[in-house]
């Protein structure tokens, strides 16, 4: 259950910070669109993956969420 | 392409009653005709809360908004559903949690029995009927313009309108909100299928993804990067949008119901990955379309644009499904959130239950009424229309997020900071008062402020709160 609260909290540091370095340069310069991937511009192909990652993150949320453990109560 | 509307008309309809019929039942319950009897499984539960979630505004809206603002609208929507479906997992918890044995009546009475203070259920009440209602009025619109399109002539655009309000309030009648989810999983497929077909067409008039950026670069190069032409997408308008966003399934009545009746924890929280994959999957597509307009249709208004992209350019039978995709996606949504709006009502109604769901059958029918009038006088981009009922319902996040999470006996002044933040949104969206204080947007300024007094309130209040169990609320 400790091991589980653990990673829980990890997977929502892992969330916060991705959605945050999104709004940061590292995402988005600001009329940037180099250096492309296989022609897609940058700020589309990463945060194709951070949304991809998001999505990654809430399965593993699913696993790793504390109160799964509870879900018996309501099945 | 009449013939092929009249086919996959008449399917679509077809399943429609179909699906009204298996979900009516004649003696049912307030609780199975507003709650679906609280067993939604899986596969329903990711189609109702996706075609509830990806409306006109998806399929319409997003295409129009990539072509006008260029790529970053991927982080505007995409990145923010990502974040969304990560924050269901939490939230979606917390709520189900707190509603557990009890009877859930919406986020109204559930919000007034949290603070024990009616007020917070009236407030939050007006705010779902201020930025939903015009919502739901603007997709009305989209359908009507896109019908007119198709047939130029044969009906005013207020026929269209009258017609789709009818539709909704027949179905939703007879089956409740289960035919509702029926209707939406069918309409969520529906809508999946659609956007792809066209949007691959219009990648295959570029020839492959490297290929429409190549040409897109050419024709305008703002388009591939933030803030794009218009200067919009910057990093703070993008990341109030993410704020207001996350804040959907909190605040947005018909999101939080499906949320509460799913029919277990697991199924919700499985809903929520799946609802992130298909949030991938639906606004994919909508990049190739919207570019696509850019390259042929960038000195063309919305609704030439809209005729063109998804009907002239298409051949007949995918103009005829985009017409039907395109009913389909804001029937979902607006059927959605006006019984979302009735649910609300019901829940702040006291007395007799049968005279609850008499006065909350009236209340959707004049929610549906108001919403045709604004059909009608409504002009407006349907994403940005869209943006300001997000970031309109998300100003009660805070509120709402304090009463579900606290364990503590915490003060109203949040209902009432929340009821002047929602004053002060109205203020600046009527040019009363500016937008823009010291460089930063008000909506963002007012997220943050409440955040900062909800978790001050929570700090705060000390002593352990007994929430009054529904029986009471009755009598």
């Amino acid at each position: 259950m400790e091991k589980k609260r653990l990673y829980w909290k990890i997977s929502c540091a892992a969330a916060i910070i991705l959605s945050m370095i999104t709004f940061t340069p590292l995402v988005i310069p600001q009329g940037v669109s180099t250096p492309e991937l296989a022609g897609v511009p940058y700020s589309l192909w990463t945060s194709f993956i951070i949304t991809v990652l998001l999505v990654i993150l809430t399965y593993i949320g699913t696993r790793v969420h504390p109160g799964m453990q509870n879900e018996e109560e309501d099945l | 392409m009449i013939f092929w509307v009249w086919v996959f008309g008449l399917i679509y309809a077809g399943l429609l009653v179909f699906a009204s019929l298996k979900s009516y039942k004649k003696n049912r319950s307030s609780e199975e005709f507003m709650m679906a009897g609280s067993n939604i499984g899986l596969t329903l539960g990711v189609l109702t809360f996706a075609a509830a979630l990806f409306s006109t505004f998806t399929f319409l809206g997003m295409p129009d908004f990539f072509r006008i603002n260029g790529v970053a609208a991927w982080i505007f929507l995409a990145v923010s559903d990502g974040a969304m479906v990560f924050l269901l997992l939490w939230f979606g918890y917390h709520i189900r949690m707190k509603v557990k044995g009890m009877e859930f009546r919406g986020v109204a009475g559930l919000i007034s029995r949290c603070y024990e203070n009616r007020l917070a259920g009236y407030v939050f009440f007006l705010s779902s009927f201020l930025f939903l209602i015009p919502y739901v009025g603007i997709q009305i619109q989209g359908i009507a313009i896109f019908m007119d399109a198709a047939f130029p002539g044969s009906l005013p655009a207020w026929g269209w309108s009258a017609g789709i309000v009818l539709i909704m309030l027949i179905y939703s009648e007879i089956g409740g909100l289960k035919a509702i989810i029926f209707s939406d999983a069918i309409q969520g497929l529906l809508l999946l299928a659609v956007i792809w077909i066209i949007g691959w067409a219009c990648l295959s008039h570029f020839g492959g993804i490297g290929a429409m950026f190549d040409k897109i670069g050419n024709v305008q190069e703002d388009l591939l990067s933030s803030p794009g032409p218009q200067g919009l997408l910057t990093p703070q308008f993008l990341f109030a949008s993410l704020i207001a966003i996350l804040m959907i399934p909190v605040t947005q009545p018909q999101f939080t119901t499906r949320i509460v009746v799913m029919k277990s924890m697991k199924t919700m929280q499985l809903m929520a990955v799946s609802l992130g994959a298909f949030a991938i999957l639906v606004i994919l597509p909508t990049i190739f379309i919207g570019m696509y307009g850019a390259d042929l249709y960038s000195e063309y208004g919305r609704d030439e644009f809209f005729a063109n992209a998804f009907l002239y350019d298409q051949p007949n039978a995918v103009a005829a499904l985009a017409i039907i995709g395109l009913i389909a996606a804001g029937l979902s949504t607006t059927n959605a959130q006006i019984f979302a709006l009735g649910s609300e009502l019901r829940g702040l109604l006291r007395g007799n239950e049968n005279s609850i769901m008499t006065k909350t059958k009236i209340g959707i029918f004049v929610f549906s009424l108001i919403a045709f009038f604004f059909s009608i006088i409504v002009i407006d981009q349907l994403v940005l229309l869209a943006r300001v009922s997000f970031a309109g319902t998300g100003i009660m996040g805070p509120m709402i997020i304090l009463g579900i999470l606290s364990n503590r006996k915490v003060s109203s002044a949040i209902i009432y900071l929340s009821l002047a933040g929602l004053l002060i949104f109205l203020l600046s969206l009527g040019g009363f008062i500016p937008d823009m204080y010291f460089g930063i947007r008000l909506d963002l300024i007012l997220f943050i402020s409440l955040g900062i007094a909800a978790v001050i309130s929570h700090l705060t209040g000390t002593k352990p709160r007994l929430i009054r169990p529904e029986t009471d609320e009755k009598n």
